[in-house]
């Protein structure tokens, strides 16, 4: 491309490490012609953030790049890259809470490049960052600039991470993963925010993300990274239409899709190969379900006009359907007619105490100082829900909704302040049995906190079978090697150490964990939030297969509704606490919706769906505060049907509508009605 | 590929854990049976070899009495050692599980625990080492359980605060789903990931020991001359530093080379507690 702003042909990178040189990236070449928009995917480890920090000049001793040519806007970027950083190249990270200092003041972060890059005073500069804030949508950009980053959302943090970027007018913006740590509506306007910010600005953007439905919103074209290798590259719709390269199309499949629930997901076998080992032929090809012997000669990219692929199979395989995996347990539960309640919660609340232990807090805010009374944060306000057996209920909300907290009340891991709960109809205590913790367990989020570092896969799942004397002495290792076989692991890793596996295996030790009692309950608390696509699919299927198994029946908590949409037979929606909405899957997705859920279902970024979609979306108030002593409903600040004082004052009761769905709204059936539409 | 994993796997010692541990046997060793292989009499003045320096006779010397300086650390090794392990030990026995509990309960546990744990902070430790004694009469067993009481306070805020980040991660939460009993958790889950830092940190806390122990004895608290405590002898060697730097050398180059194979065990401990520094497996 000749009049490329960006230009990158050949770059590779290696690093040397203990272990001999890591080829992070070999032979990647991309162009971004101004005002264009690449997306950069594939799954963690195949270099992508490598490839920014390249870019940016940002790698640390040990790292050698070489490039055939990387120019930007005519220069060599290899060699000016640390002068282009922060002027002509922004950066927005994906965590903006570790992005931004919290010692500092927004305005001060904001405005400190101004003074750095454009020589501006810090008077001129401060005016400046107002300004800027208020082109990233925040809409009171004075307060704004005063404010510490804890005062403000993740969103409005972001936004401010955004215009620190924008403030020295680049031409290109590297996003590694802008949205990954905000909730689904937040990321929806992020997104118009970048969206908006090219067409005003003409800025170019490099997006770097795992979520194709982002890339495919925001980007024109898409490049697919594999183990540091270009496999597919090519104009965002026609790649994503109808990819042809295998990994890309795993990648597609493995996407759980609320317009196709409850198909079996389709994943990628094995992990990345090992990088210290260059593989001259394709890399992918020993997880490739189409591999040849011929795949061992080395491939290029290649392909007619600017679709191109790195498989020399790419025209056969493009029409051969995904070969069908395994499937050890056939789904069969369907059939179930009626199930029984195995556990019900009336009425359940929490609250958390804010900071305090022995010592109250002094409040000196008008007149003589007094002791101020602790304050406290609903976290779940008063939820009735059951979980039928067999079944799987879907809770979903945004990030501090209380969802983690409910899950663990129903478990009895965290203390109730008030409600019952019943569990195979008998009443579970406050301080349950034995008994009640062997039937009602949990899988986690993060692999990497759920086990011990210090304990072997032996340790780890060889005490809660002695604990709940479901095996002792010889029978031990026959249980253990029983339960790797379900969650299908090797029998040799009950040797291993926490380190000594992937993320995705780590999760199924955590499975494994969970089911050594077997329960007849357990909660998956994002269970699959922290894997990678075409991981979290294999963890999906497995918990699938051992629900169907066993009969089991889960409470799956998730942010991800495209998650829950596959995998649950009913679906609880969950705002500030409250469940506002649950029914039957197919009846909360295919509406009438609550306007929470109707928001949310709207705010996904959907592959294929990408422009029509933004012009339909429900656009919600940025996550205002309640005010104290509000007693309404508590999504009214935010909503766009809101009827005013009712909503404002009145906590909306629970009602049942004639599809089934319990819904917690103010609003008449007819209304309901008309809240937008999701996506049937 | 595969053999360098599965070598890569066993658990190997590390060298540095080895060669400290040798060290520091070979000296406990040589405190322990110091007093009988002791070439002269510890105590014999030799008014007329007064400040020899080191010689074939005397390798490290003699000392202002005339007294041999290598019989002299030989018969007082056995003072160090126990005053550096012994404090220690007693250090870890007290501050681990107050810390534990503390990080365990929090609330009113931990807030009681740590404002005394503040309180005998904020106090010198020779002060508090003073106190401790004044009310008793001298002798080595009191001066090691008062040095001992004087390091609680750091063990235990240590070991809270990487308790408390232990605590946090879900491996916990999943025991408690189990319904384990404390003394579990805090046994089997929480302790093998403090360890590594306790460890490093104990090993420190040994040679400090050592040095307050002889600040208090020679504070007239600890054992009294003529008994030939380490740092007694360095402390009584100051008054001579110009004349006869070897009878303050000798001891202290003692010390230091029990300082270095103490941490050198602790940080070879760490490491080899550590599953994580056994190299990663694959396959």
């Amino acid at each position: 491309m000749a009049d490329a702003l960006l230009d990158i042909q050949g770059l590779s990178l290696r690093y040397a490490t203990a272990n001999g040189s890591v080829t992070a990236l070999d032979d990647v070449s991309l162009a971004i012609p101004r005002g264009g928009a690449m997306g950069l995917v594939g799954e963690s480890g195949s270099g992508k953030s490598s490839m920014l920090l390249a870019m940016l000049g940002l790698l640390g001793k040990g790292a050698a790049v070489t490039a055939d040519a990387a120019r930007f806007d005519g220069q060599d970027l290899l060699k000016v890259a640390a002068s282009l950083r922060g002027r002509r190249i922004g950066t927005v990270f994906q965590d903006p809470s570790a992005a931004l200092n919290p010692a500092l003041t927004i305005g001060v972060q904001v405005a400190e490049p101004l003074t750095l890059h454009r020589g501006m005073n810090w008077r001129e500069a401060m005016e400046r960052a107002e300004g800027l804030l208020a082109e990233t949508g925040i809409h009171d950009p004075a307060a704004v600039l005063k404010a510490y980053p804890h005062q403000l959302s993740g969103g409005m943090k972001q936004r401010a991470v955004i215009a620190q970027a924008l403030g020295c007018e680049p031409d290109l913006l590297l996003l590694d993963e802008p949205t990954t740590a905000l909730d689904v509506t937040v990321e929806a306007q992020i997104l118009d925010l970048l969206d908006a910010l090219r067409a005003r600005r003409g800025i170019s953007l490099l997006l770097v993300s795992h979520n194709l439905g982002i890339v495919d919103r925001i980007c024109d074209d898409l490049t697919v990274l594999y183990a540091g290798r270009v496999v597919e590259q090519g104009p965002c719709a026609r790649v994503l239409a109808g990819p042809r390269h295998p990994y890309a199309r795993g990648l597609m499949a493995a996407m759980p899709v609320i317009s196709h629930a409850k198909q079996r997901l389709t994943s990628i076998e094995g992990n990345l190969p090992d990088l210290t080992v260059v593989d001259p032929g394709c890399n992918f090809a020993p997880r490739c379900p189409f591999a040849v012997p011929s795949c061992a000669e080395p491939q290029a990219l290649a392909g007619e006009g600017d679709h191109r692929v790195r498989c020399h199979r790419a025209a056969q395989t493009a029409t051969l359907p995904w070969p069908e995996q395994k499937n050890e347990a056939p789904a069969s539960t369907e059939a179930t007619p009626e199930r029984r309640p195995l556990l019900e919660a009336r009425g359940m609340s929490r609250r958390f105490a804010g900071h305090g232990g022995l010592w109250r807090s002094l409040d000196w805010r008008g007149g003589w100082p007094k002791l101020a009374p602790r304050k406290s944060v609903v976290a779940v306000d008063d939820v009735t829900i059951e979980v039928r057996s067999g079944e799987v209920l879907g809770l979903v909300g945004e990030s501090g909704s209380g969802k983690s907290t409910l899950g663990r009340l129903l478990l009895r891991l965290v203390p109730a302040d008030a409600g019952q709960l019943e569990f195979g109809g008998t009443e579970v205590p406050l301080r349950p049995s034995s008994a009640f913790c062997q039937q009602a367990q949990i899988i986690f989020q993060n692999p990497d906190s759920a086990l011990n570092p210090h304990h072997t896969v032996q340790e780890v799942l060889k005490r809660p079978l002695e604990l709940f004397g479901i095996a002792k002495g010889a029978a031990v290792g026959a249980e253990i090697d029983r339960l790797l076989d379900l969650v299908r692991l090797p029998r040799s890793y009950r040797t291993r150490y926490p380190h000594q596996m992937s993320g995705g295996e780590k999760q199924r030790i955590g499975i494994a964990r969970a089911l050594a009692g077997r329960p007849r309950f357990v909660v998956c608390d994002e269970a699959v939030s922290a894997l990678d696509v075409s991981v979290q699919a294999a963890v999906l299927n497995l918990l699938s297969d051992l629900r169907a198994q066993f009969g089991l029946s889960y409470l799956f908590i998730s942010h991800d509704i495209g998650v829950i949409a596959h995998i649950s037979d009913r679906i609880a929606v969950m705002y500030r606490g409250a469940i506002v909405q649950q029914g039957e899957a197919a009846q909360v997705l295919r509406g009438p919706h609550h306007p929470y859920t109707a928001s949310l279902l709207s705010a996904v970024p959907v592959v294929g769906s990408a422009r029509s979609q933004a012009d339909n979306r429900i656009r919600l108030a940025e996550n205002p505060m309640a005010a104290p002593g509000e007693k309404g409903c508590s999504f009214a600040s935010r909503c766009p049907q809101q009827l005013g004082n009712l909503c404002r004052t009145q906590v909306p009761a629970q009602r049942r509508l004639s599809n089934g769905v319990m819904m917690a709204c103010h609003l008449p059936d007819a209304q309901l009605e008309t809240v937008a539409l999701g996506l049937s | 590929m595969t053999a360098v994993a599965q070598k890569r796997r066993r658990r190997h010692v590390p060298l540095i854990l080895v060669a400290g541990a040798a060290i520091v046997v070979v000296m406990v060793l040589l405190g322990l049976i110091g007093p009988w292989i002791a070439p002269y009499d510890p105590t014999m003045f030799a008014v007329r070899s007064r400040m020899q320096p080191p010689s074939g006779l005397h390798w490290f010397g003699t000392d202002e009495f005339g007294r041999d300086v290598l019989s002299r650390i030989l018969a007082g090794g056995y003072y160090s050692l126990a005053m550096g392990f012994g404090a220690t030990a007693i250090s870890l026995v007290i501050g681990v599980p107050l810390g534990l509990i503390a990080a365990f309960y929090r609330g009113w546990v931990d807030d009681v625990i740590m404002r005394i744990i503040d309180l005998m902070i904020s106090l010198p430790p020779i002060l508090v080492g003073l106190l401790i004694l004044a009310v008793t009469s001298p002798g080595l067993g009191k001066t090691i359980v008062a040095v001992g009481l004087v390091y609680v306070p750091i063990m235990t805020r240590l070991t809270r605060s990487v308790a408390l980040s232990v605590l946090a991660q879900d491996f916990i939460e999943a025991a408690a789903a189990r319904r384990e009993k404390t003394v579990y958790i805090l046994w089997r889950e929480v302790l093998p990931n403090v360890w590594p830092t306790i460890i490093v940190e104990a090993s420190l806390r040994i040679t400090f020991a050592i040095l307050l122990g002889s600040a208090l004895s020679f504070l007239g608290l600890g054992p009294q001359p003529p008994a030939s405590e380490w740092g007694l002898m360095i402390a009584e060697s100051r008054p001579f530093l110009d004349r006869a730097p070897w009878i303050g050398l000798a001891p202290g180059l003692c010390l230091c080379v029990l300082l270095v194979a103490v941490n050198f065990v602790g940080e070879g401990l760490r490491d080899l507690l550590d599953p994580r520094m056994q190299g990663r497996g694959h396959g």
